[in-house]
């Protein structure tokens, strides 16, 4: 048994403790918004906030986060109101949108440790992420909109 | 569906309780108009919209959505047409193989790829918007007693003189007694300057579910009693599992399963954690004796240079205008250099995955899955289970990234699935892990090309050869369309024809060398290399010709002045002709009809051989923009992925077996290697031709040109790595 918060929700799981927080959340939880891309700490598509830090999902097992505070994309905001969720609206950001919860995710971690970064902290910051469809300078636009915006 | 487009209506056709109207619109136009009603009956074609008595417009979209908005911007035609409010149309997902809605760019087949969604679709889903547009318009003038010569559309409406307003919905629910379906091809369309939904910026539909995580792919799927598979597939292409000790995998619990199949084993388990973990507890013996064991990437090409300089036999002719070999030995001056690419992978970040329910008699399956054709997608559930189509029942799901990963003729992630769900019995999830993914790639060929060019002594281009040496991917990912094709390959040669310059002598042919690697469709296609060896070669013969880059490729658009507007529009941006000593680089090149101009700005840091992007700039014109921010998103998106295909990605094979496993060593780029991109559209009175692959082909050619400008080397051999970057400093 692992006991952790998930999006303000204590929940209880008996998954074998080394099993991927990652598979946790997708497949007992049943929250598909974070993704699995590489499992390797190299896309940054299974970004969640462990105590309110960006991590790499697919790196944590279930076991090492007893007592932590997960928060994924469904718990940024219940209907997409997060500043960050109404930028990326405002600047279309997706392509085919699958690195995007992660990427929001990651961006996230950062305005709540630095609300109003420079852009250089900015693309610093989301290099762990990979967007293949190449919307990288959109999600910039859209952190510096989210920034002016909280 | 052709044929049939004047038939009059009778009162038969509509039944009692009408709740809406149904418009049957084949790509060759409408061949019926019905009223739907609780007992519709069935009919031998799907509709391509139906607009509901509430005034709901549902609208077919016959592709696929992979990020490329198609989604969004097809059925925007079709409503554009019919001036429908966009906020009352409902998108409906094509889930057959039904050919009455055939992409007409590939021969009917439902096949997205190749940016043609838009250009192949364009005329018909405008005749049918339109069509169905002059019926509503008949229907009002029938209630108002009025010519319908004086109605007009609203968004949704229909329009009296006297501003009497009848709504679709309305329109809709008085049926359509003694209309006369037009014949598409006599309807007068819109003029551009009147569309209100194309050129304007309608935000996509999948935005708001891509920003919160709701978008469901198929890696997303789950049924009620449904069991994941991980498989362990052969380690070279043609080898097969000979014995399996799958004991330990199947002792432990929560394991459903071991399934062998063709070219693999797959576990099937409750969960997909203990799928993986058994996975690796099997032991496979495979077989040794496949022919791809003697592959090693090096050899290949250097097998592939040999015949690009000695054709084993007469290559295939892909583009010829005059004499080009006879311009070039004739010039007062000519050059030739070679250039070098290696295999790419695809990366899309969604791995392959795909959900099947086959039927409790082995002879039908629901089938979730993301890939570019439901065509073959159909086919594949075909083959697979020996069944006919009308017991195949797609769900094609939105894609992670598809770039050409998710065209195969046979889909072999599918066809896992269906293989593990006729085993067991239940519903079963496949997914490739990313290592499964690299390793069994289908890739970007390798390909050496061969260039020549003559110069006068004025220094004008008088004769180009352009020579291509990469196998047929056509051949392989598609073997009966190859024997239709053959020898002409569009995948493998697409850009070698330089289409947008007139030049006097001109031949790009291809010698079809041996696979030595599964193959596929990549984005940009051929282009992705074509490109990259036109370009920098032009830049070559540019210096040879003491010409600047701009003003020697100018002289060859004189008659293609859209070509021509995008050189001196890039130009102005970049402010080329004061760039001084800056590190720049000019390219022009594109992507069937549609074309780019790029500059880039490079830094070097000449110590670690790293190649940097600093700025750069894009002149594109694809025709028509339906929707000019998704055109600008895919444009600069496109431009990323050149940027990552010039500077990291490159695949290795030896004796068969792929060497990359993950993006560790399998380099995609990144945040922080992406420059300022600058892209301007050419606004142009034009058939639209896609965006889709068009940022791409510019950028490895413009970055090696940059190269040259700030070291005064070549860079011929693409990516352009930091070991090569180094050996051609020192070199
Ligand atoms: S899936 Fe975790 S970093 Fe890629
Ligand atoms: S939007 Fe496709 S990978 Fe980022």
């Amino acid at each position: 048994m692992t006991k952790f918060t998930l999006n303000g929700k204590s929940v209880d799981v008996d998954n074998p403790p080394d099993e991927l927080l990652l598979l946790v959340i997708r497949d007992q939880i049943g929250l598909k918004g974070t993704k699995y891309g590489c499992g390797a700490a190299m896309c940054g598509a299974c970004t969640v906030h462990v105590d309110g830090e960006a991590m790499f999902s697919c790196q944590l097992s279930v076991g090492d986060i007893e007592g932590a505070e997960i928060t994924t994309i469904e718990g940024l905001s219940d209907d997409g109101t997060h500043p960050l969720q109404k930028a990326w609206v405002a600047e279309q950001v997706p392509q085919c949108g699958y690195c995007q919860s992660g990427q929001i995710m990651r961006a996230a971690a950062l305005l709540s440790e630095n609300p109003s970064p420079s852009r250089e902290e900015i693309v610093d910051h989301m290099s762990a992420n990979l967007c293949r469809c190449g919307t990288y300078n959109r999600i910039f636009k859209a952190v510096e909109r989210a920034a002016r915006e909280v | 569906m052709t044929g049939q487009a004047e038939k009059t209506l009778s009162r038969r056709g509509f039944l009692k309780g009408a709740t809406g109207l149904t418009f049957l619109l084949g790509t060759g136009g409408l061949a019926a108009v019905r009223a739907d009603a609780d007992t519709a009956a069935v009919l031998d074609v799907n509709p391509w919209l139906k607009i509901q008595a509430d005034g709901q417009i549902s609208i077919v979209f016959p592709s696929t959505e992979m990020g490329q908005s198609s989604y969004s911007t097809l059925p925007q035609i079709l409503a554009e047409e019919l001036d429908a409010d966009w906020d009352d149309v409902v998108i409906e997902q094509l889930n057959a193989d039904d050919r009455t809605f055939g992409n007409p760019s590939f021969g009917g087949i439902l096949y997205t790829a190749g940016s043609t969604g838009v250009e192949g679709y364009f005329d018909p889903m405008r005749k049918a918007g339109a069509q169905a547009r002059d019926v509503l318009l008949q229907i009002a003038a029938r209630e108002l007693g009025v010519d319908k010569g004086t109605l007009v559309t609203e968004p949704s409406a229909v329009v009296a003189q006297d501003g009497t307003r009848l709504s679709y919905g309305e329109l809709a629910r008085m049926g359509t007694e003694g209309i006369v379906i037009p014949d598409a091809d006599t309807l007068t369309l819109k003029s551009f300057e009147d569309f209100r939904i194309i050129g304007h910026d309608i935000p996509r539909r999948d935005v708001f579910d891509k920003s919160t995580g709701r978008a469901v792919y198929a890696i997303d799927v789950t049924l009620t009693d449904m069991v994941f598979a991980c498989v362990q597939r052969a380690p070279v292409e043609g080898e097969s599992a000979v014995a399996v000790d799958d004991a330990d995998a199947r002792a432990i619990p929560g394991v459903v399963d071991v399934v062998v199949l063709p070219d693999g084993v797959a576990v099937v388990a409750e969960t997909y954690w203990t799928a993986l973990m058994a996975r690796g507890t099997l032991d496979i013996t495979w077989s040794q004796n496949s022919p791809h064991r003697a592959y090693h990437s090096q050899h290949t090409l250097a097998l592939y240079a040999s015949q690009a300089e000695t054709p084993p036999e007469a290559p295939a002719v892909w583009a010829e205008k005059g004499d080009a070999p006879r311009a070039i030995s004739d010039a007062d001056q000519s050059v030739s250099q070679s250039y070098l690419s290696d295999y790419a992978y695809h990366a899309q970040i969604e791995p392959m995955a795909a959900v099947a329910h086959v039927d409790a008699d082995g002879k039908g399956a629901q089938v979730w899955a993301g890939t570019q054709t439901q065509s073959w997608t159909t086919q594949t559930v075909m083959e697979v289970l020996e069944t006919t189509k009308d017991r195949v029942r797609l769900n094609m799901m939105t894609m992670g990234g598809g770039f050409g990963r998710r065209t195969a003729f046979v889909q072999d992630y599918v066809r896992d699935a269906l293989l593990c769900s006729k085993a067991v019995g239940r519903p079963v999830k496949v997914i490739w892990t990313r290592e499964d993914d690299v390793k069994n790639g289908v890739f970007r060929p390798m390909a050496v090309q061969r260039m020549a060019g003559g110069l006068s002594s004025d220094g004008k281009l008088t004769g180009f050869h352009h020579r291509v040496a990469t196998p047929t991917v056509i051949g392989f990912f598609n073997l009966s369309r190859w024997n239709t094709v053959r020898p002409n390959d569009v995948i493998s040669m697409r850009g070698a024809e330089s289409k947008f310059y007139d030049i006097p002598d001109f031949l790009a042919d291809h010698v079809i060398t041996e696979r030595q690697a599964r193959l596929s469709p990549y984005r940009g296609i051929g282009a992705a290399y074509t490109g990259f060896a036109a370009e920098a070669f032009m830049d070559e013969l540019a210096d040879a010709a003491g010409r600047d880059p701009l003003d020697f490729r100018l002289d060859l658009v004189q008659d293609n002045p859209r070509g021509r507007h995008l050189l001196e529009k890039v130009a102005e941006m970049s402010d080329w002709r004061n760039r001084g000593d800056r590190a720049m680089g000019l390219a022009f090149a594109g992507y069937h009809s549609s074309m780019a101009a790029g500059v880039v700005e490079i830094a070097l840091d000449r110590d670690s051989g790293e190649i940097s992007l600093t700025n750069m700039w894009i002149a594109a014109d694809a025709g028509l923009i339906v929707s000019p921010d998704n055109a600008h998103n895919q444009i600069e998106g496109g431009a990323v992925f050149g940027i990552s295909c010039a500077l990291t990605e490159r695949i290795d094979i030896e004796a068969g077996e792929v060497l990359q496993s993950n993006f560790w060593d399998y380099e995609v780029t990144r945040a922080n290697q992406v420059p300022p991109i600058e892209v301007y559209m050419a606004k142009v009175d034009a058939h639209p031709t896609g965006v889709g692959e068009l940022g791409l082909p510019f950028v490895p050619p413009a970055i090696a040109n940059a190269f040259y400008a700030a070291t005064g080397r070549r860079l011929r051999h693409m990516p352009f790595t930091p070991d090569r970057v180094l050996d051609v400093l020192n070199g």
